[in-house]
């Protein structure tokens, strides 16, 4: 049953919320910024299965589930705020949203 | 020795479709490979055993925001996120030592907490019932209160992704551009 060691999900998932966080911080477009924090969010959830996993625990399965859900709250509501910013100001890209005026 | 190997294809294909997401210029290209990537830890899950959460990270995230996300990509105007570079140069090179930093702050985490990890009590139980049922069931009596919690956040992220991408009446007229 444990042929795979805790070790290798938490590699897993700090490459994938490494790459996550070069994403937040290098992109331009607003809506790949987002699914950039989608893929940090992913990462989450493996590093919780993993260790789910190797404890015996099923607590960690229920926090990724409720990760789930936040993250399509978060995704309502981020993809409303881009929508509206693109309404108002007719921009898309993160270096053109400099104030908070509005 | 199976599990390890399909462990180990599903962590390539996921992290493969990681730097996809953050290398590709084009929206488009880059839902699909984040799409990937959902797949991928969607066969992660299966694979450590957590067929629940597996079958509802494809439901919900590999159908649902997946394709929330492409129909709100047709809403933007993504040319001109092309036309002008869709990367930070500086800042991406500039965030590759913050990462590793993060890293190794994460390596220490984990290493100090796996050495003080406690042995498993609800295997024997999970191994009886098997792993749907258990989750169900202690999502249900344990965790109640967070989970009517959680549909509560879910209903506020709805009416407030309805306030916000409402269209005002010409409130913010003089405001634009």
């Amino acid at each position: 049953m444990k042929t795979i060691p805790v070790e290798a999900y938490f590699v897993v998932s700090m490459v994938l919320f490494g790459l996550g966080v070069i994403g937040l911080i290098a992109r331009r477009n607003l809506v790949t910024v987002l699914m950039s924090l989608e893929l940090a969010l992913n990462a989450v959830n493996v590093a919780f299965v993993g260790a789910d996993a190797h404890m015996g625990l099923v607590e960690g399965q229920i926090f990724a589930l409720f990760v789930i859900a936040l993250a399509a709250a978060e995704a309502a509501v981020g993809l409303g705020i881009i929508i509206a910013i693109f309404r108002y100001r007719y921009v898309e890209s993160t270096d053109e949203i400099t104030d908070m005026r509005g | 020795m199976v599990r390890l190997i399909i462990f180990l294809i599903f962590s390539a294909w996921a992290v493969i479709s990681g730097i996809g997401v953050i290398t590709f210029t084009n929206p488009i290209y880059v839902i699909l490979w984040l799409l990937s990537a959902l797949i991928a830890v969607a066969g992660i899950f299966f694979t450590a055993g957590a067929e629940l959460v597996g079958a509802l990270q494809l439901l919900i995230y590999a159908v649902a925001i997946a394709v929330f996300y492409v129909f709100v990509l047709t809403a933007v105007p993504w040319e001109k996120a092309i036309k002008k570079g869709t990367h930070y140069r500086m800042e991406g090179v500039v965030s590759l030592p913050l990462v590793i930093l993060l890293y190794v702050e994460m390596a220490i985490v984990f290493l100090l907490g796996i050495t003080a990890s406690p042995e498993g009590k609800f295997r024997a139980f999970i191994e009886k019932f098997g792993n749907t049922e258990v989750v169900g069931s202690i999502l249900f009596t344990k965790y109640f209160f967070a989970f009517e919690v959680v549909s509560l956040v879910l209903l506020i992220g709805m009416i407030g992704a309805v306030l916000i991408g409402r269209k005002e009446s010409q409130t913010y007229e003089n405001d634009t551009r």
